[in-house]
């Protein structure tokens, strides 16, 4: 299978293509949500409202991304597996998914979740920050492992 | 010719040698690229899929627009700072690259269906701000989602031909 897709020079491209599209998606979900957790915006809809809005999306990208990120893998086994910012970037992406899960549950079990106490906003402008940090992160290594 | 001569003049300037001699400032520079690019994809496509009245239907499409857009030009801005740092540093390959020529003109067909948008296809925004967009809006649309979707694809097979 890796050889069939290494030796068709239009498949890397096209792959990658698709995973760069489905990245925009989930970086703009997750930041439009990490900015008002910040409360760097504030307009519009309620916290709970965008966060139940963009699950979907966001999962849906994720799958999208791990399917064409393990394409990606198969093609060229050793240049990811044996590379650290590979690594580092699942790492990444293991630890914003968990995040996100976290978010979306507590905002459905209760809307006003994050905004009921002052220890609780201030986790939230926390963890709104380590999802904007989160995300560069994993563009970052994702684009060095073509380089370490 | 003037423009490759001025293109060599360019790209043989201080900054774009240090970028194409130093191991570490193109790849930086790149991040940048990419991570703003990401941004300005992904932000530019979900305005058109309001559009296209697939998402967001129950929002003012000038009330997402307006929560959009400006980030989608910050991210553009870095973008396009990185993008001209990236080029001038090998002007003369990538002016010579079949993909980064369709990279250009459909980055310009993208500019000139966002201008005829804001000029016609809002006309009568009062109209269908809250209800589902006229097809001319949702034509905006999609030439946008394909054109970006063609943008990405072109930028991606640059890295793989020069």
């Amino acid at each position: 299978m890796s050889v069939a897709f290494q030796s068709a020079n239009w498949f890397v491209p096209l792959v990658q293509t698709v995973h760069i599209i489905a990245i925009g998606i989930l970086l703009t979900a997750v930041y439009v949500l990490s900015f008002r957790l910040v409360g760097l915006t504030q307009r519009g809809q309620t916290l709970a409202a965008l966060a139940v809005r963009s699950t979907p999306w966001v999962w849906a990208a994720l799958c999208v991304l791990l399917l064409t990120g393990v394409l990606l893998t198969i093609t060229e086994p050793a240049r990811e597996l044996l590379n650290w910012a590979f690594r580092v970037k699942m790492l990444l992406v293991a630890a914003l998914a968990i995040i996100l899960m976290l978010l979306q549950l507590s905002l459905r079990r209760d809307p006003q979740y994050w905004s009921s106490s002052p220890a609780r906003r201030r986790s939230a402008r926390a963890l709104g920050i380590l999802c904007i940090v989160a995300g560069a992160s994993i563009v970052t290594a994702g684009r060095w492992i073509a380089y370490v | 010719m003037a423009v490759e001569s001025t293109l060599s003049w360019l790209q043989d300037l201080r900054l774009p040698t240090e970028i194409r001699e130093s191991l570490w400032m193109f790849p930086t520079i790149e991040t940048v690229h990419v991570f703003a690019l990401v941004l300005v994809v992904g932000s530019i496509m979900t305005v058109d899929l309001r559009l296209l009245g697939f998402t967001n239907r129950d929002r003012p499409f000038s009330e997402l627009a307006a929560e959009m857009l400006p980030w989608t030009w910050l991210a553009f801005s870095f973008a396009a700072i990185a993008g001209l740092l990236m080029f001038s540093s090998k002007a003369l390959i990538y002016y010579g690259n079949i993909p980064f020529r369709l990279k250009m003109c459909c980055l310009l067909f993208a500019g000139i269906n966002m201008l005829l948008f804001h000029w016609v296809g809002v006309r009568h925004l009062h109209i269908w701000d809250k209800a589902r967009p006229p097809w001319s809006a949702k034509l905006a649309g999609g030439a946008s989602l394909v054109l970006w979707t063609a943008i990405v694809a072109a930028g991606r097979w640059i890295g793989f031909t020069t």
